[in-house]
């Protein structure tokens, strides 16, 4: 039973859900006319911005090249790999860091450090070091992805309550049972925060990559379309990109929702 | 005139007997502060016996939960000795249950999984308990909630789980650090005549400690009364009124001269 101050009239929360839901795809709908409209009607220069429909259609003349799978393939596996490594990555330092205080204490100066530099700057050394194939762009993905996973694990771990740990030790329990009975646990929704976060790095850090040195991928067919003024084509590539990061996105919601269900900011 | 179910002793009792659980010897507390170092607990000898409520009563920061903490073991004295059945406490008991002031439930796990989270830890198999656990969450009235989440529960019925989950292994000593007073009145009422009557049945030894006076003469044996800088014992108080005790008990005039000889031996710190 709820605090009477949390009691919610459902019928009229659903109405205004309903309210909301309409007033999004209409602004949905407004933007795309806008972005149909203003090129057509010469208020903008099409080759600027070609209209929406000109978009879908290079988006659909594009998935049709022969070409294209492989350039889809090639950034989806840099975007995967470099999820998967710098969540794994993020998740081993930032519990080693957490559960051993000496750890933190002699090397966090370098982890604010390092966190303080703009990533994105690696991307040509990166390069050097990797080549032009995919390892640089894994490396850049990893290394941007693996932040926002080490820090919140780091947060997470900290935020455990002190009473549950004094229950835990009241109980005689080990430093392990500790561990994963009740901090894991606790630390998780926040942890899974900084996952969801490392799925939208990967896909900038591939991309990046990509943009300073590449043969293939999405990101060196996005460069290839702006130098040749085919912007209409560049636009379907971002569409693509969005899409990926968008599917990711919402896999790991659908993930958080349905494993860390007793999630306190959630209210459905 | 003295009254006769009241009876006054001045000074800690030291005198260990057979009955005796948990003694402390001349413990002191001195925390190390950036301010400075404090003397939280000073030469406090205290003995408890076997199936007695003890109460510690007083201000913040008269010294009760950290004296709590370290018959617990969880936190070692500055020098003094706590003693369980005449050893030295140096870690935590599986003999002593724990209680909190919030109930400090695991929110990913249902009432029935709280509950077991200590056999859990025993490394003892679940199934094992599965009965004593159900059984003990219907001792405390949740029996349509044996499936539920902790946010689903009111905090009263939360800190019932709470409750559960340190019967459920059978601890002889039940040391509870203001276990009820997040709760407001009414609930409080309800858990305390709820506990007395659960830790009696099962001759539980039960030390509390509280900044409610009429909560710790309510229940306890014996009030230990605390006062602050540095935290010491300013006397002991056998309550003499019969048990069980109900509502009615508070009509005791008895209950109203305890309760006015503890806020005496509180004095000019309240």
């Amino acid at each position: 039973m709820k605090h009477p101050d949390q009691w919610t009239d459902t019928a009229k929360q659903r109405r205004h859900d309903w309210y909301f839901r309409l007033g999004t795809i209409g602004i949905g709908v407004v933007i795309l006319a806008l972005w149909e409209l203003l090129p057509l009607l010469g208020l903008v220069n099409p080759i600027i911005l070609p209209p929406f429909t000109k978009v879908a259609e290079a988006l659909y003349t594009l998935m049709q090249q022969p070409f294209f799978p492989g350039h889809l393939a090639v950034t989806f596996n840099e975007i995967m790999i470099g999820f998967v490594v710098g969540t794994l990555l993020g998740l081993g330092i930032g519990i080693a860091l957490a559960v051993w205080p000496a750890a933190k204490r002699l090397t966090y100066p370098f982890v604010v450090g390092f966190q303080a530099i703009p990533k994105i700057v690696f991307a040509p050394l990166f390069i050097a070091w990797f080549g032009f194939g995919q390892t640089s762009k894994i490396v850049m993905a990893v290394v941007i992805a693996f932040f926002p996973v080490l820090i919140n694990t780091m947060v997470g771990l900290e935020s455990v309550p002190s009473d549950a740990r004094k229950l835990m030790r009241s109980l005689k329990a080990t430093p392990l049972q500790i561990f994963w009975k009740v901090s894991f646990l606790h630390a998780l929704p926040i942890i899974f925060a900084g996952i969801q976060a490392a799925f939208t790095f990967a896909v900038i850090g591939a991309i990046v990559g990509e943009f300073v040195g590449a043969q293939e991928g999405l990101g060196y067919l996005l460069n290839l379309y702006n130098f040749q003024l085919r912007i209409d084509r560049a636009f379907a590539v971002i569409v693509i990109l969005a899409g990926i990061g968008a599917a990711g996105f919402f896999i790991l919601e659908w993930m958080d929702r349905k494993f860390i269900f007793w999630r306190e900011d959630r209210s459905h | 005139m003295p009254n006769p179910k009241l009876q006054l002793v001045g000074a800690p009792f030291t005198g260990a007997s057979e009955r005796s659980v948990i003694q402390t010897r001349s413990i002191s507390k001195i925390f190390s502060l950036p301010e400075g170092p404090v003397t939280a607990l000073k030469d406090v000898n205290i003995t408890v016996n076997k199936g007695d409520f003890v109460s510690f009563v007083g201000p913040s920061g008269c010294g009760k939960s950290t004296l709590l903490n370290i018959i617990a073991g969880l936190l070692p004295p500055s020098s003094g000795t706590a003693e369980l059945y005449g050893e030295a406490i140096t870690s935590p008991s599986r003999r002593m249950g724990f209680m909190f002031q919030t109930a400090v439930l695991l929110p990913w796990r249902t009432v029935e999984a709280n509950v077991l989270l200590p056999a859990e830890v025993y490394g003892l198999k679940p199934d094992s308990v599965r009965e004593k656990a159900r059984s003990v969450i219907e001792a405390v009235g949740l029996k349509d909630f044996i499936k539920a989440y902790p946010k689903q529960l009111s905090g009263g019925m939360q800190q019932r789980v709470a409750l559960a989950r340190v019967l459920t292994y059978e601890p002889e000593i039940l040391l509870m650090d203001e276990p009820f007073g997040a709760l407001d009145e009414f609930t409080r009422e309800a858990m305390n005549l709820e506990l007395m009557r659960i830790t009696q049945s099962a001759g539980i030894t039960c030390i509390f400690v509280t900044h409610n006076i009429t909560e710790a003469v309510f229940l306890s044996d014996k009030v230990v009364v605390m006062t602050p800088r540095p935290g010491k014992v300013s006397g002991v108080l056998d309550v003499q009124l019969p048990r069980p005790r109900e509502i009615d008990t508070m009509k005791d005039p008895a209950f109203a001269d305890m309760i006015f000889e503890v806020r005496s031996l509180l004095g000019r710190h309240i």
